[in-house]
This record gives structure tokens, C-alpha cells and sequence, in this order.
């Protein structure tokens, strides 16, 4: 069964990846999306996120979901609140029976959270406060 | 009707995580838009690029059909990850 958190505790990979061990799997993919300093000339200091809830964790459930039905387990945590440079601000991990599944899952998973579940970024950058597009 | 509109991030920074609008119960996406923007012409160029959400499920199709217990919020680009 899948995990998904959307909570101002920091995330712990190494708990995150034990959710995704069992023997049925043999390959797991995982993300881990961090607080960047630089993006081209802007230097960023933190950023805030926040979430609609509970939409956005419906919305994670959507994506989970059907990945699930195939047979692999999805787990993904985001982070609310105030974070620092280097903090880990998501995670996607996927399990499945092989790694091409788990790879492309991976990726499927990031890039649709990115696009589709509503949390939002406050960057604060050393310039000005910038809502993230 | 007295409609609630929840509301996020760069719209909730100018106008509070919600409105309270008289609207009608069947509207199009930019009926409930221009209502917004009324409140906060600076908004106008924010909220093109919001979309609908009705009860926590994204509205696709341009008529939104409200009912008194709908929970309807305007969702600006989402910048998650």
C-alpha cells in the first residue's frame, strides 16, 4: 500500500526507503528534490511551501494509485514549511519487480506531482520574495 | 449565492485564504475570475492562470455548476517538488 505525507517533518530518507523494501521488488528508484542555492544569477536563502489540504493529498493518491495497481509501491513525503538550503523538500520513491519500471515510474511521479498537486514555493531570494512558477 | 472561495499562495498574500462572493449557482471559470479580480485588480494577470477546483477535484470544463455546500478554490501555478 502506498505512503503519502504532506507535513512540515522533516523528511527522513532512510525511514522512507525502509517502506519501500520487500522481496517481491527488485529495483527502487528514489527522488530527493533539495533546497538549490543558486538559479542562474538568483541566490536563494530558504523557501516556504504550502499545500492545499486535503486536495493535494487526493491528488498524490490519483498518481499513486494506478502505479500501485501494477504491482510496485510508491512512496512520496513533501515538505511544508520553512526550509534551508540542502533540506530535502520531496521525495518519490518507487519499488517495483525491475528497474525500468522503477525508473520510469520515478520519473512519471515527480514530474506529474510538479504539475499537477497543489503545494506551492515562497523562494526567498537575496534580491526579493519570489512565488514559484 | 454567498459562495466561499478558498484561496492559495500569491492570491491568498493579497486577499486572505478566502473570499466570500454573491455568484450564481451556474457560472463560467472566468465569471467567478472576474469576480476576484474586482477585489484586487492586481490579481488580473495572476489569475488567467488559475485554475478551478470544485470540492478538491480540478474543474475542467469551462461551466462550474455550485451548490451551498460546494467548496470551491482558485488554484494558482502549483510549484511543488
Amino acid at each position: 500500500m502506498y505512503y503519502l505525507r504532506i507535513s512540515d517533518d522533516p523528511i527522513d530518507v532512510k525511514k522512507l526507503y525502509a517502506k519501500l523494501v520487500a522481496p517481491q521488488y527488485g529495483g527502487i528508484d528514489m527522488f530527493v528534490g533539495t533546497i538549490r542555492q543558486w538559479t542562474g544569477d538568483i541566490e536563494t536563502e530558504r523557501i516556504v511551501y504550502s499545500a492545499y489540504h486535503p486536495m493535494a493529498e487526493r491528488q498524490l493518491e490519483k498518481l499513486a494509485a494506478p502505479i500501485e495497481q501494477q504491482g510496485a509501491r510508491v512512496v512520496i513525503a513533501h515538505r511544508t514549511g520553512e526550509l534551508q538550503l540542502t533540506e530535502a523538500a520531496v521525495f518519490v520513491g518507487v519499488a517495483a519487480a525491475h528497474r525500468a519500471q522503477a525508473f520510469e515510474w520515478c520519473q512519471y511521479l515527480i514530474d506529474t506531482l510538479k504539475k499537477e498537486v497543489p503545494i506551492w514555493k515562497q523562494e526567498f531570494d537575496t534580491d526579493k520574495v519570489r512565488w514559484g512558477e | 449565492m454567498k459562495v466561499t472561495v478558498k484561496l492559495f499562495a500569491v492570491l491568498k498574500e493579497h486577499l486572505g485564504p478566502s473570499v466570500t462572493i454573491d455568484l450564481p449557482a451556474t457560472l463560467s471559470q472566468g465569471q467567478l475570475k472576474e469576480a476576484v479580480v474586482k477585489l484586487d485588480p492586481t490579481l488580473e494577470a495572476t489569475l488567467v492562470n488559475c485554475r478551478v477546483a470544485v470540492d478538491q477535484e480540478f474543474v475542467n470544463e469551462d461551466v462550474l455548476n455550485l451548490s451551498d455546500d460546494s467548496e470551491v478554490a482558485l488554484i494558482p501555478p502549483v510549484s511543488g517538488g
